[in-house]
């Protein structure tokens, strides 16, 4: 076997110039893959982070009837002793804290212009404690200590259509967990910029106890709670599935991969793109591999034909050009990940960045993620790859008839 | 002396550009253990054809083939693989060496076909160079030996797992003559010292001079049967 590999090595290299010209479009095909790839894992990477932690969380609990059911009143399915709870999944492990929030709607008035808002009402010490903080692009976020009090902070957009500045009053309407319409007056505070446009046309942030005067109720929508580490969510998720089920209130918990819908078409998206860029790549080897492997059977159909003669098994044959395929593949692969590793690097000391995304306001980094398993997974399918294009090659040099074989000039 | 090869009425005829061309026409042959017979004829008589049927490279379109007495015309392809891997060996014109291999490693492939253990494989290896005199050019690829040296790798390679017989198809057409009367030394040197059967092909009149018999091919058919210079009595019975 050590001899037959040694073959097969000493084969690859026999016309030098050829097969470097193979290696080069293998790892440039693999360097390609791991930048394209190393790029996407990294805007995963940074979405997915982002995400979670522009308030999404690691996991978010509900009354499991706000997940069944439509509400046909504010928080009618809302959580009833939402600080039970809360102390008890920040017992667990791995986890960072739990914070209560309250969803609602309704209408802000400036007394000569009224807009309707998406209304997220937080404990900001809370949210502070997760790193939960508000990309602000004016004035502070809300204060801690003095949480009942009437404060906002304002989407961008929002405050611009209500031409609305730090300290300014403004009036806030809803309606009532028992159906009668309210209002209270607050100060905003703070502008904020989620980086979504529609986001920062709508979004007006209170403290929890100001909703609830709101809304009139003692409820809260959901628990958001926050882990060290967002590899950890699938343990804490079972811990968590388990503690609470003896609980009064049948209580339901959703992990963030479920609650971030745009994460997910972002990632179907670009790992769609993806593929496709990889189907193009391996083509391109196919094709430059295939001609190599058969300009190589050409040159050796004596070589093989005396071998043949010698009484060589014809399953060695195709052992043989499928090794020598592999052995390709993996040089070529490994020069790849090299160069794409390499090239990444000065990529990311360049500090590119690059316009904002559809929808989104801020300007991103382009950086390329060093990922393992993009390396093994990229060098696995084109190591594969070669040794699928080589098949027919080496079946065609072990099916050659031995005497035309040995009379090939 | 026992019988090792018999050919029974053997034909070839190939297709070529829509013609049927007879290369080899009911030819009958008997090659005893130990001969040194030499085939001989002009281009295209069927000399390489009539080697690489009773070497199972290539099969009859009528006729019956024995070795040992097997019927090599009813194995199968496989059988015929194994059988060519252990009872023959093989000497071509244009040395065809494996270009990447040194001479120590291209002679010692036929024993990596048949597993044979590393230490026997190196004491064949060793001996079957120091048998052609290039022990001292073991390390070294086809490239860099003489276009003898190369040849008589090639004997070495064909006669290291101790094949019942050796094929030569025109072995010295590519040698100078110095080479050439090396080669042929050697061929019957081994011939005499392993009792080990040699047919090779020729045009070479010098190898001729040397074989027990020559068997002569014209167009196909064969012509006679002379006695070589070195004749054994032994060996001469030919023909059925």
């Amino acid at each position: 076997m050590r001899k037959f590999l040694l073959l097969a090595f000493r084969n690859v290299f026999r016309n030098r110039r050829r097969t470097l010209l193979t290696l080069v479009v293998v790892a440039g095909g693999v360097a390609g893959l791991l930048l394209v790839g190393g790029f996407f894992a990294q805007m995963f990477m940074g979405l997915r982070e982002s995400t979670i932690r522009n308030g999404l969380g690691h996991l978010q609990i509900y009354n499991a009837d706000h997940l069944r059911r439509d509400e046909t009143r504010a928080l009618e399915y809302g959580i009833d002793d939402w600080r039970q709870i809360a102390s008890l999944v920040t017992g667990l492990p791995h986890v960072r804290g739990a914070t209560p929030r309250v969803e609602f709607s309704g209408l802000v008035s400036n007394g000569m212009k009224s807009s309707v808002f998406m209304g997220n009402a937080v404990d900001p010490s809370g949210e502070r404690d997760m790193g939960f903080a508000p990309s602000l692009t004016a004035g502070r976020d809300l204060d801690g200590v003095s949480a009942a009090g009437n404060e906002a902070l304002l989407g961008a957009g929002l405050a611009r259509s209500l031409n609305v500045k730090v300290g300014d009053g403004l009036t806030l309407l809803a309606v009532t967990a028992n159906g009668a319409l309210n209002g209270i007056d607050i100060d905003v505070v703070g502008i904020v910029t989620t980086g979504f446009k529609e986001m920062d046309d709508r979004l007006l942030r209170i403290t929890v106890p100001a909703a609830q005067r709101l809304l009139e109720t003692p409820r809260v929508t959901k628990l958001v709670v926050g882990l060290d580490d967002t590899r950890h969510t699938d343990p804490v998720y079972e811990d968590l599935s388990l503690r609470t089920a003896g609980l009064r209130q049948e209580i339901a918990t959703k992990k963030w991969i479920e609650l971030a819908t745009f994460y997910r078409q972002v990632r179907v998206l670009f790992s769609g793109i993806f593929v496709f860029l990889g189907v193009i790549v391996l083509f391109m080897v196919v094709m430059s591999s295939a001609n190599t492997l058969l300009m190589s059977l050409f040159e050796r159909t004596r070589e093989i034909g005396t071998m043949l003669a010698m009484g060589t098994p014809r399953s060695w044959i195709v052992g043989l050009f499928v090794l020598e395929a592999v052995i390709t593949g993996a040089g070529g692969a490994l020069a790849g990940v090299i160069a794409g590793n390499l090239l990444g690097a000065l990529l990311n000391r360049a500090n590119l960045q690059l316009p904002p995304p559809p929808g989104n306001t801020a300007s991103m980094a382009f950086r390329v993620l060093h990922e393992p398993a993009l390396m093994v997974g990229a060098s696995v399918l084109v190591v594969l790859t070669l040794a699928l294009a080589s098949v027919l090659p080496a079946i065609r040099a072990s099916r050659l008839q031995i005497a035309e074989a040995l009379a090939h000039i | 002396m026992k019988s090792l090869v018999g050919v029974e009425r053997v034909s070839r005829q190939y297709l070529l550009d829509h013609s049927q061309v007879t290369a080899l026409a009911e030819v009958t042959l008997r090659v005893r253990q130990g001969e040194f017979l030499a085939v001989a004829g002009p281009s295209g008589s069927g000399k390489s054809t009539l080697l690489n049927l009773i070497g199972c490279i290539d099969r009859p379109s009528s006729g019956r083939i024995f070795l040992e007495d097997v019927d090599v015309t009813s194995l199968t392809a496989s059988q015929l693989t194994a059988l060519r891997r252990e009872k023959l060996g093989f000497v071509f014109q244009t040395f065809n060496l494996i270009p990447v291999f040194t001479a120590w490693e291209n002679v010692e492939y036929p024993l990596l076909l048949r597993h044979m253990p590393g230490r026997e494989r190196r004491r064949r290896v060793a001996e079957a160079l120091e048998s052609v005199g290039l022990a001292g050019r073991a390390g070294h690829r086809p490239d860099l030996l003489s276009g003898g040296e190369r040849q008589r790798v090639a004997v070495a390679r064909a006669i290291v797992h101790r094949p019942a017989l050796i094929l030569a198809d025109e072995p010295t057409a590519n040698l100078d003559t110095a080479n050439a009367a090396h080669l042929i030394e050697l061929m019957r040197d081994l011939n005499r010292r392993f009792g080990q059967t040699f047919i090779f092909s020729t045009h070479d009149q010098r190898l001729l001079q040397r074989a027990q018999r020559v068997v002569r091919l014209c167009d196909g058919k064969l012509l006679d049967e002379t006695t070589g210079e070195e004749s054994d009595a032994q060996v001469l019975t030919a023909g059925f």
